[in-house]
Parts: structure tokens; C-alpha cells; sequence
């Protein structure tokens, strides 16, 4: 059978746990009360019964049966709370305020006992409890003192009966309070539960409401969203990468097939030279094995969503050894290069990937820039805040309609396909900007002049390291 | 020269043994990490080529071990893992080189030359002398023939690490990583513009050229 939801819920639980605790607490705390208060009744009774024995046995001793049974008279009419009894040695009723003795066994030591008298108050039959003792008096007879201990009785027992009603009453309390603040938690925990539930159903767009209490129902919740925004992004690089991979790694390897293939027959036909076709193979392996470690870092940049190992540097400082690089490059191919590089702008990377974004964009200048044209790099600060490493060209450019198409993978545009180069390059710049909580950004350059121009500007933009 | 090649690819293993003891080296292999480590303990060699990932132990705990017993034997670190984490991870361990698989062996062979030979020139010099070559560290300057020549920073560093490994083939990869300390593939190759351009210094004029273009492999300074 199960339980209605609320009462299996973790604060209602909490609830029940607390209220067996606290009226096992309160049980011992009653029995501590009951035996002290109850017991100490019974001894004071006891002595006052005692004393009242000694003074009548004294008298006894004194002047013999007649002063005792005349002083009994005397206290039976007076206001004395005491019940009297003078018995014969034999056990008759001699005189008294009670007709026999509550004393079943009487063997002549003295003896205590506990007893009921019954009381007629307005026409009911009220039963007190009593305690008695008797005792052999000197000269055989047999004397019994007792006392009603009903309203010391009765005040603890209202005093316990006060207790147990408390008892209850706080149990009842807790019950429904336990019951409210469940249903409340519950409400809370529902809408986490059920993106929890939603997402092991493979759903995972599904994102629990923030309420904007601030308590930490909500911090749960923003922090279950933040892990599943991640997971998604995760995931979704994941599956991408895979696809990526097999599809980017297809071209390249049948095209190495084929040429091998080719080689290999005209090998066996006797008419090509296999120390060339075997070159030849070796060079296409390279190409390929290129290829496969550039989209491997693409993809696990992708999937991993930020670089590792970031340290803060400055990117001018950076940006001028790697132009260093490409420098000797440019006046080879006869390229006016220049550079205007603002520095101490830091910014919080992995310098290994912010330096190979930077080689490929100068890469790409210098390859497009036709002979007589130049080249600019600029590290600056943008009034954003960003900082910004940039590379003007005044090669042919890329028209506004292709810029976010170059960036994909393989994409190569048509006057590009004479050059060497995967089409990785610019895929790897966005990637690691991308990791960098940055981004690529491609516009044109100074513009149309002569036969150069219009140019391409392609900025790697990155937070300021702070 | 002795080599260990620690390495649990029995075919990669043969590949490289018949390379190297083509190119002049004695060559002893071990199937795994634990064996490596024992050879390594029991033999003299003059250069480790130890795989990344092998059963039972792998080769970052097998140089780790090596070094804390005063092992300095260089190393060199072969791995398909090329990340940058994982680069500096197996530096760290103790290997002297690092070289992500798959690699063209001349590349091999050149950097297990380079830390055979590491060892005879391991003392500090100030001054470098390949034949009529001289570069003195301190102050700056190159000479050849008594003739000053004036260099970029960058190839003064360019040539100190050629003359350092004079007679050895030095691939692209090594210079990149040893002179521009970037361990990224550029697309075009800039490093033979910079090696060009400091072959114009140092050789133009002179009736013997020194700096050679090693085909397949890099390029080699020579006497």
C-alpha cells in the first residue's frame, strides 16, 4: 500500500521523526514527575501517619486503654484527617472511625497498607485511596491508623492528565504543521522533479522555473539549469565533432585511395614510376594526417567549451613574435607589412591556441595578398572593453554574403581552390575564439584600389583579462 | 649509441629498430613499461625512446621512476595524445622531448640524434665554433671568416641552435618548437623563409656553404 505523497515526503518525514522524539521526551519527563510528585505523597502521608500512631501509643503506654480509646473519640469528632480503628486482641472492633480493618493478614509486626474508602458526596459513591498502618499495642489490642491520600492523589493525577493533553495537543500542532511546511517544499521540489524526469526522458531543453525568491530552492534550480544548458552544449559538440570527423576525413581519405589505387595500377602495367607514386602517397598521408589533428582540436575545442590551461598575458606581446613569424614571408612575396601594437592589454588564455589563431590568420593574409599589396596587424582596445587582435589584407576580400560561410569547415571559396590549405583555418580561429568567450570577426578591408582590394579585416576579439 | 625502445606496438617497435639500426644504433627493445624499467635499470643507454600508454606501467610512471632512482638517461616521449596538457604533463614526468604519433622518422631519427648528442655538448660554452663559424654568446656576435654578420635576434637563436647541433639533420618541427617555442603546424612554411634568409648571411660570399637543405628531413649545419 502506498502512503498519500505528502506523507512520504523528506519534511514531513522530518516531522514525524521529530514528534516521536519529542513524546518519548515527554513520557519520560511524565514518569519523572509522576513517580516524584506521587511518591513524595505517599512518604509525607506516611509520616504524618506514623507520628500520629507515636502519639497514640505513647498515650496508650501512659495511661492505658481507656485514655486511647476516649482520645480516639475525641479525634474522630475533631478535624483531624485520620481514620481510627481499636481492635481487641482478638480482632473485634472495639471502637473507631471505621468499621473493619483494611489489615487482611494481621500477624502482629506492624503493617502498611494501601486502601480504597468510599465517601458519599451529594448522593455519589466517591472512592479515595488511603494508606493505613497497624499495630500490636503493648497490651495485646490491636490499633489501626489510616489516611485519605485522595487529594494529593487526585493533584498529580490532573497534573498528568494536564501533561498528556499538552502532549497530545502539541503532537496534533506538529501533524499539521509537518503536513504544511511538506506541502510547501513540495511544491518547490515538483517542478525540479519533473525536469529531472524530463531530462532521463531524453528531453533535454527542459529547464525548471526560477521564481526569484533568491532561497535555495531557487539556487537549486538556476544551478540544474546552468548544468543542463552545459550538458546540452556538450552534448550537442559531441555528436557534432563525431558527424565532423567521419564526414571531414571521407574526402581526403578516398582521394588518397584513388591515387594509390591509380598508381598502383599503372605500377603493375609497367608504366609509372612507384618511387614517385609512393611520394606521392606519402604526401597525401600527411595532408590527411593534417587534416585529422586540425579537426581534432576544432572538435575538442567544440566539445570542451572553454581552452585549457588559461594563463594572463599580454596580446600585443604575443601578437608580435608570431608576426615575427610571418614577417620575412611578406617581404619575400614583396608585401608591405605593418603592425601598430598597443600594449598592455592582457587577456586570460592559452597562449598555444591564441598564438596558432593569430599564425593562421597572417597565414591566410599572406597567402590571398597579391604581390605589392600590405598587410596590418593592430592589437587595440575597443571602447567595449574587448581587446582586439586584428589583420587587414588588401587581397580580393570576401563578399559580405560568404563571411559566416568561410568560417565553416572545408569551406573554400572559389578563387581560393589554387591554394594549399584545408579550409581548417578559419574554423580553428572561430573555434578558439569561441573557447575564449570571444569571437572571429570578418569585414572589409580598406577598399578598392587598382587591382588590389577591397581587402578582408578579420579580428579575433577577446575579453579583457581582469 | 645504445637505445631503449620502450614500446608495446611489437610492429611499431620493429619499424623503428630497423630505422635506427639502419642509421648506426644499437638498438634494445622492451614489450612494456615494467620491462622497460628493468632494462633501463640493468643496461647503459645513450637515449630512451619510451611510448605514453603501455600496460603495466606507463611511460610517465616509468621516467617518473627512472629520475627518482638519478636515472638522467634522455628521453624521449613518443604519444598519440598531442595536447598541450599532455605535452607538458609528459615533460613534466621527466622526458627530455616529446613527439606525437604519427610521425615521419626522419623526424625520429633527428631528435633522437639531437639527445644522443646533448649529453657531449652539455657543458656551457660561450663561445660556439662550427668551422669557420663563430658565435660568441656574450657578446652578441657572429663571425665567419673574421667577417662580422649581422643578424635578427630571432636568427642569432636560429643559427645558436643549428651550430649547437652542427653535423645533425634539424627538422621544421624541432626549430619550431626549439627556437619559436610554438608547438602548432603552420599552414605555410615559415620556417623556411627564416632559415632561407639566414642562409643568405651567413653563406653568401663565402666559397663553402654550410647551411644544407636535408632532403625529407630539414636542414643541417655542416663544417
Amino acid at each position: 500500500m502506498r502512503l498519500p505523497r505528502i506523507f512520504r515526503t523528506t519534511p514531513f518525514r522530518l516531522t514525524l521523526l521529530f514528534l516521536a522524539l519529542f513524546a518519548a521526551a515527554a513520557s519520560a519527563f511524565l514518569a519523572y514527575i509522576y513517580i516524584a510528585t506521587a511518591g513524595e505523597a505517599t512518604r509525607r502521608t506516611d509520616s504524618e501517619i506514623q507520628r500520629e500512631m507515636r502519639s497514640l501509643t505513647g498515650a496508650y503506654d501512659r495511661a492505658g486503654l481507656n485514655a486511647v480509646n476516649q482520645s480516639l473519640i475525641e479525634r474522630a469528632a475533631s478535624e483531624r484527617p485520620f481514620l481510627y480503628l481499636l481492635m481487641s486482641p482478638d480482632g473485634r472492633r472495639i471502637s473507631g472511625s471505621i468499621e473493619e480493618s483494611p489489615v487482611e493478614h494481621f500477624e502482629g509486626e506492624p503493617a502498611w497498607t494501601t486502601f480504597q474508602v468510599s465517601d458519599v458526596v451529594g448522593g455519589r459513591t466517591v472512592r479515595h485511596p488511603a494508606r493505613g498502618l497497624q499495630e500490636r499495642l503493648s497490651g495485646g489490642e490491636i490499633l489501626f491508623v489510616g489516611a485519605d491520600v485522595g487529594e494529593d492523589q487526585a493533584y498529580v493525577v490532573n497534573v498528568v492528565r494536564a501533561l498528556w493533553g499538552a502532549g497530545a495537543l502539541v503532537i496534533i500542532l506538529g501533524l499539521a504543521g509537518g503536513v504544511l511546511v511538506s506541502r510547501n517544499v513540495s511544491r518547490s521540489m515538483v517542478s525540479l522533479t519533473g525536469v529531472v524526469e524530463a531530462v532521463r526522458g531524453g528531453d533535454l531543453a527542459a529547464r525548471a522555473p526560477v521564481r526569484g525568491t533568491r532561497d535555495e530552492f531557487d539556487e537549486l534550480a538556476a544551478g540544474v539549469n546552468e548544468m543542463l544548458d552545459r550538458l546540452e552544449r556538450s552534448m550537442a559538440g559531441h555528436r557534432h565533432a563525431g558527424d565532423a570527423i567521419a564526414h571531414d576525413l571521407r574526402s581526403p581519405l578516398t582521394r588518397l585511395r584513388a591515387r594509390l589505387e591509380a598508381a598502383y595500377l599503372e605500377v603493375e602495367a609497367g608504366r609509372g614510376d612507384p618511387t614517385q607514386a609512393l611520394a606521392q602517397a606519402l604526401e597525401d598521408t600527411d595532408g590527411v594526417l593534417k587534416t585529422f589533428s586540425a579537426v581534432l582540436s576544432i572538435a575538442r575545442l567544440q566539445a570542451a567549451g572553454t581552452a585549457p590551461d588559461p594563463v594572463v598575458f599580454d596580446l600585443a606581446e604575443l601578437a608580435g613574435d608570431v608576426a615575427e613569424l610571418y614577417e620575412p614571408l611578406c617581404e619575400d612575396k614583396e608585401i608591405e607589412f605593418g603592425s601598430e601594437l598597443a600594449r598592455g592589454h592582457a587577456v586570460r588564455a592559452n597562449r598555444e591556441f591564441i598564438a596558432q589563431a593569430l599564425a593562421n590568420i597572417l597565414d591566410n593574409a599572406v597567402k590571398y595578398t597579391p604581390a605589392g599589396g600590405a598587410i596590418m596587424l593592430r592589437v587595440r582596445r575597443r571602447s567595449s572593453g574587448e581587446v582586439e587582435a586584428s589583420v587587414t589584407d588588401t587581397g580580393p576580400g570576401v563578399p559580405d554574403a560568404d563571411r559566416t560561410r568561410v568560417v565553416e569547415r572545408f569551406v573554400r571559396l572559389e578563387n581560393s581552390r589554387n591554394q594549399p590549405g584545408a579550409g581548417l583555418g578559419l574554423s580553428l580561429v572561430a573555434a578558439v575564439a569561441e573557447a575564449h568567450a570571444g569571437r572571429l570577426e570578418l569585414d572589409e578591408g580598406p577598399g578598392k584600389l587598382g587591382e588590389l582590394g577591397p581587402g578582408l579585416r578579420v579580428a579575433l576579439v577577446l575579453p579583457r583579462a581582469v | 649509441m645504445r637505445i631503449l625502445i620502450v614500446e608495446d606496438d611489437l610492429e611499431a617497435a620493429e619499424a623503428m629498430e630497423r630505422g635506427l639500426s639502419d642509421a648506426g644504433y644499437a638498438c634494445v627493445r622492451a614489450a612494456d613499461g615494467a620491462l622497460g624499467l628493468e632494462a633501463a635499470r640493468a643496461g647503459v643507454f645513450d637515449v630512451m625512446i619510451v611510448d605514453r600508454m603501455m600496460p603495466r606501467l606507463d611511460g610517465v610512471a616509468l621516467v617518473e621512476s627512472l629520475r627518482r632512482e638519478g636515472n638522467a638517461t634522455p628521453v624521449l616521449f613518443l604519444s598519440a595524445l598531442g595536447e598541450v596538457g599532455d605535452r607538458v604533463a609528459g615533460l613534466q614526468a621527466g622526458a627530455d622531448d616529446y613527439l606525437v604519433k604519427p610521425y615521419a622518422f626522419a623526424e625520429l631519427i633527428a631528435r633522437v640524434e639531437a639527445l644522443a648528442r646533448r649529453r657531449e655538448t652539455g657543458s656551457v660554452h660561450t663561445l660556439l665554433r662550427v668551422g669557420d663559424l663563430e658565435m660568441d654568446l656574450i657578446g652578441r656576435v657572429v663571425r665567419r671568416q673574421g667577417k662580422d654578420i649581422d643578424l635578427q635576434p630571432r636568427e642569432f637563436q636560429l643559427l645558436e641552435f643549428l651550430m649547437r647541433h652542427a653535423g645533425q639533420s634539424v627538422t621544421r618541427t624541432m626549430l619550431l618548437e626549439k627556437v619559436w617555442e610554438y608547438h602548432f603546424d603552420p599552414q605555410t612554411n615559415v620556417i623556411d623563409v627564416h632559415v632561407s634568409r639566414l642562409r643568405s648571411k651567413i653563406d653568401k660570399g663565402f666559397d663553402k656553404p654550410m647551411l644544407q637543405t636535408v632532403r625529407g628531413a630539414g636542414y643541417r649545419l655542416d663544417a
